[in-house]
């Protein structure tokens, strides 16, 4: 890539966003009733950019929302179709949800089986990522080697400098926009700002637990009580599913009559009782104890079987979203640390 | 005099040295700031770490027929403040948990810190240290909140959950043992405080109320899995013989959700908020609740959970009587 | 590249009472439009769907070699299965397929099979069947061992009939309980494996049935002297997609729809999740 970083004042934001609006279907983080989320771009739309840590739900919504039509039907005739309208830009990503995206896409788009919804909403589309000059006490993204400052998988890279960001092209599409701008050349002095900043946010990051040698000693661990006393106070809901940038779970329904309707997907999560509820009465996973270690098993040791990667991002969502104060950090120490105690 | 604190873990400790109860059903410190843990404590050690606080938001009752089914024949002793005991008692009436298989241990509520009236108050920004009065009865109402370059003091009124506000009994209507003192009843209270606002909207704009949280839904059911009245083996979200409502988030259906939900709590429900608290996205359904309430209070004399004496009106509560209430 | 979650239509060509309960019923259909071609080995199974009701897998009943229809028997239990219970000859459905792996045929010729059934799960064991009847010459001694609760329940009774009177194969059919009027064994599927002990001497047991059988009848074929490895055996799990997508069917890393439903016993020994 360049070595080019462009300087964008704040005072020019609303035109790079106005710019951007036109190529892209621009989605940014909106705050309605104290919730953040992304939000599509409206005319005259501002970002909520102040006070923004990270939305509260997940941008996975923008390209797997949580109903999905996957076929129509009237009478005998199907009709199905994927997203058709301009690419999708998303700006003022955190950089572990933008590891989630990516991670989504090796989900649903590698394989034998390419999921054309997931497909057609990513392809062509921007990810402007923004660094995190304030971590959250429950961010723990430098505990899968990311970090607040993590530009993998970005287009744009921006480091928010206080009256202006620092814009890094990181891929050949992110080049290609900031091209169209007049975006100026950053100098050293802001790249000596930056590099202050990320260094004051990096440490500022909590205590950094090794992680490693997890999947190993999860599996050891299958059969052990740790995950009955774990689980012991889960509800089984999905708060950390729904609220997670990688879960991909989802359900198949039908939504109409026989003559005319629509087949949909909605959100599904292993955390609930009824998703292994089999047909013939039995369940493979019957309590939340089987449940939970799903949960953990699949971000923590299956990932990495399949995709050779961690299927967790380090968000901290779930920890803030879990009803119960389920902390995810906490079963990961207890885990490291639990003793095995010889039968 | 011994804290709350104190006095709560030597009584946990003494219950599982004599052998009075197998499990301690009550919470712990938690990860967060602002936020205290259940936990279910099996040991003497475990009980020391036992707390209760203005932190102490989840209603445990929820976990009490779970932890009788996996622990048969085991004897549960239970933390509970107000509402988790009125909690408690609607689940011994639904002949969900036995009285004898239970040692309810009251403590005093001052009522529990609402975390999103509190991220309001420091505009969103992080709490990363607090400190709490000391309870109980210490007069005590400031609580210090700090964060990155902010520290500021909040009077617990603030901050206080809704119900809280509006709580008639802080503490529970049944116990074997209470630590400290029970409080002073707190009639002071407006109890339906929490629908003034409420009420004064017109019929259109209550809907549109309802609709616009309902909107945000995300069907996660942390508010039906938190709630200790929704133990229903099969919930009728998930019904499939038939299938009478969408399963998506689209708000017609999550509407069907909710206000069929507070049909099934009508009557029982002890306006603990636990619901709203466990909601990850901040949708406050609770003026349909406490509406609802209100209005079993008024036609049939009713409130969920004071004593086991009374028969509640489920049973001549008939679900076709007018419900133009709900709106 | 083809939208996986669209079903073909198919044209329900054939419609029969499997079992005498009633609760199992067999469909033949075949594809409205000539030009599709379905390329499938035994083992792998479709997502049936009927518009307004809903999908639900299962296993191809019948063999790549019989061109003219794809055929399934289904156990009415829920709402799909019971959708599908109603139809009649000519009436269309959707299909997505075909889905997942297949028995390692490959890897048989040459070879002995031992092929083990128990209830309505028979479907792909009839598609083996039949596949390799096809292709007679190509394996060595072929021993089916297939159980039900009684005869009523055995699936296909008609071509068992036809396969006990082939000298190629060996056929042993079982029942829970004595009835009036079976000649032939009575017995649980293990038991009556233990009785007829295989030769694991250049050997492969496929066996598909309810999780019980399946528990009890992997530990007598491991005494007998077949390894894990040539132990394969049908998984089912609740399913959706059916595509690895969905996430829904996976034991431990693995998605039975995708990397399964046939696994190895040494492959399941692997696999955290796996209870056998
Ligand atoms: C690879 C594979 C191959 C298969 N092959 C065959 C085959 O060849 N023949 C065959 O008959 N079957 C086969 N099956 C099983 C078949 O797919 C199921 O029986 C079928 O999916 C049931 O669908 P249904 O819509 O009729 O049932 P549903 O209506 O989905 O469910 C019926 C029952 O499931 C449980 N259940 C489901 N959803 C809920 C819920 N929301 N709440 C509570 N309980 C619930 C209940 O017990 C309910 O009564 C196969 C399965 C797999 C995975
Ligand atoms: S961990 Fe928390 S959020 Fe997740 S299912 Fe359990 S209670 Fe719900
Ligand atoms: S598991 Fe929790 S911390 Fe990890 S990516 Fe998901 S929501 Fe974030
Ligand atoms: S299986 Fe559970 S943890 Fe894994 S993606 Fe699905 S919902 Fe998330
Ligand atoms: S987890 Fe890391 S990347 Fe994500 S918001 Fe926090 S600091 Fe930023
Ligand atoms: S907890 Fe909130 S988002 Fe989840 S189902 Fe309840 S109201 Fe909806
Ligand atoms: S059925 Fe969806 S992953 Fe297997």
């Amino acid at each position: 890539m360049s070595e080019e970083i462009f300087k964008l004042e704040k005072d020019n934001l609303e035109g790079f966003l106005l710019y951007l609006s036109q190529k892209y279907n621009l989605f940014l983080p909106r705050r309605v009733d104290d919730q953040l989320s992304f939000g599509q771009m409206k005319p005259g739309g501002k970002p909520s950019l102040d006070h923004y840590f990270n939305t509260d739900l997940p941008p996975k919504e923008v390209f797997f929302p949580q109903r999905e039509t996957l076929l129509s039907y009237e009478g005998g005739e199907v009709k199905h179709s994927t997203y058709k309208a301009k690419p999708i830009a998303l700006f003022g990503v955190r950089p572990c949800d933008t590891k989630g995206i990516i991670l989504l896409d090796r989900v649903f788009a590698e394989g034998e089986y390419e999921d054309p919804y997931w497909k057609a909403r990513r392809t062509n589309s921007l990810l402007l990522t923004l660094g995190c000059n304030a971590p959250l006490s429950t961010c723990f993204c430098h505990w899968f080697n990311l970090g607040p400052f993590n530009k993998e998988g970005t287009d744009i890279f921006l480091t928010d400098i206080g009256d202006a960001y620092l814009v890094e092209p990181c891929s050949k599409k992110g080049e290609e926009c900031l091209r169209g701008t007049s975006l100026l050349g950053a100098t050293g002095d802001d790249r000596k700002v930056a590099e202050e900043i990320r260094r004051k946010a990096e440490s500022s990051l909590s205590e950094r637990v090794e992680i490693s040698s997890l999947k190993g000693r999860l599996l050891a661990l299958w059969e052990e009580d740790l995950w009955e006393d774990i689980s012991q106070k889960c509800l089984s809901c999905a708060a950390c599913s729904y609220l997670c940038p990688t879960c991909h779970c989802f359900d198949i329904q039908e939504e109409g009559s026989q003559e005319k309707g629509e087949r949909i997907r909605i959100w599904d999560s292993c955390m609930f009782k009824l998703f292994t509820q089999e047909a013939a009465g039995t369940n493979p996973r019957p309590t939340p104890k089987e449940r939970l270690r799903q949960r953990i098993m699949h971000k923590f040791s299956y990932f990495l079987d399949n995709l050779g990667e961690f299927g967790c991002v380090g968000c901290g969502r779930c920890i803030r979203g879990c009803p119960v104060n389920l902390d995810i950090r906490e079963v990961i120490k207890a885990v490291k640390s639990f003793i095995v105690e010889s039968r | 005099m011994a804290s709350i604190n104190e006095q709560l873990r030597e009584q946990a400790r003494k219950l599982l040295a004599d052998k009075v109860v197998d499990l301690i059903i009550g919470y712990r410190k938690g990860s967060l700031p602002l936020r205290s843990t259940p936990y279910l404590v099996k040991t003497e050690e475990e009980a020391g770490s036992l707390i209760f606080d203005l932190t102490s938001s989840n209603n445990l009752a929820k976990y009490l027929p779970r932890v009788k089914t996996e622990n048969r024949g085991s004897k549960i002793g239970i933390v509970c403040k107000g509402c988790d005991g009125r909690s408690v008692v609607q689940l011994i009436i639904e002949g969900q948990v036995k009285r004898e298989d239970i040692v309810i241990i009251g403590v005093p509520c001052e009522g529990v810190v609402d975390t999103r009236k509190v991220r309001k108050k420091t505009g969103g920004e992080e709490v990363l240290r607090v400190s709490l009065p000391v309870l109980p009865g210490s007069g005590g109402r400031e609580i210090m909140v700090e964060g990155r370059g902010f520290k500021i003091t909040l009077d617990k009124e603030e901050v206080l959950c809704d119900v809280c506000l509006g709580c008639q009994h802080p503490n529970p209507p049944l116990y074997d043992l209470f630590i400290g003192r029970p409080r002073e009843g707190s009639s002071a209270r407006d109890e339906f405080k929490a629908l003034e606002e409420f009420e004064r909207l017109s019929s259109d704009e209550r809907w549109r109320y309802f609709e616009h949280e309902a909107s945000r839904c995300i069907r996660c059911y942390a508010c039906r899995d938190a709630c200790p009245l929704c133990y229903c083996e099969q919930c009728f979200v998930d019904e499939t013989h038939p299938q009478w409502f969408g399963k998506g988030p689209d708000s017609s259906d999550t509407l069907i959700f909710h206000i069929v939900r507070a049909l099934h709590t009508a009557g029982r429900c002890v306006s603990c908020g636990a619901c709203v608290r466990a909601c990850p996205v901040g949708i406050n359904l609770n003026p349909l609740w406490v509406r609802i309430e209100k209005e079993v209070k008024e036609r049939f004399g009713y409130t969920a959970g004071l004593s086991l004496e009374v028969t509640p009106p489920l049973a001549t509560y008939d679900e076709n009587d007018k419900q133009e209430f709900i709106l | 590249m083809r939208n996986p979650y669209i079903p073909i239509p198919v044209k329900v060509s054939r419609v029969r009472v499997e079992s005498d309960d009633k609760t199992l019923k067999t469909f033949d259909v075949s594809f409205d439009s000539k030009e599709e071609r379905f390329e499938f080995m035994p083992g792998q199974f479709c997502q049936l769907s009927i518009m307004g009701k809903g999908e639900a897998p299962f296993g191809i009943a019948s063999s790549p070699t019989e061109r003219e229809f794809l055929r399934f028997t289904v156990n009415r239990i829920g709402v799909v299965t019971t959708a599908l219970h109603y139809l009649e000859e000519g009436d269309i459905i959707g299909l997505r397929g075909p889905l997942g792996n297949s028995y390692p045929i490959e890897r048989f010729r040459g070879e002995n099979v031992v092929i083990i059934g128990g209830g309505f799960a028979f479907t792909t064991l009839r598609a083996l069947t039949v596949y390799l009847c096809a292709n007679r010459d190509e394996f060595k001694d072929i021993t089916i061992i297939y159980g039900a609760r009684r005869p009523g329940l055995l699936l296909y009774r008609d071509e068992l009939a036809e396969w006990e009177k082939r000298g190629d194969l060996n056929l042993y059919l079982t029942i829970d309980k004595p009835v009036a009027g079976w000649d032939k064994r009575v017995g649980f599927v293990p038991t009556v494996t233990k009785e007829i002990a295989p030769n694991p001497k250049g050997a492969w047991a496929v066996v598909c049935g309810p999780p019980v059988m399946i528990k009890f009848t992997l530990p007598v074929l491991l005494e007998l002297g077949f390894p894990p490895e040539r132990i394969y055996t049908s998984l089912e799990r609740r399913m959706k997609c059916g595509i690895g997508k969905c996430g829904r069917c996976n034991i431990g890393s693995k998605y039975v729809c995708l990397d399964g439903p046939v696994f190895s016993y040494a492959e399941l020994q692997r696999l955290p999740e796996y209870e056998g």
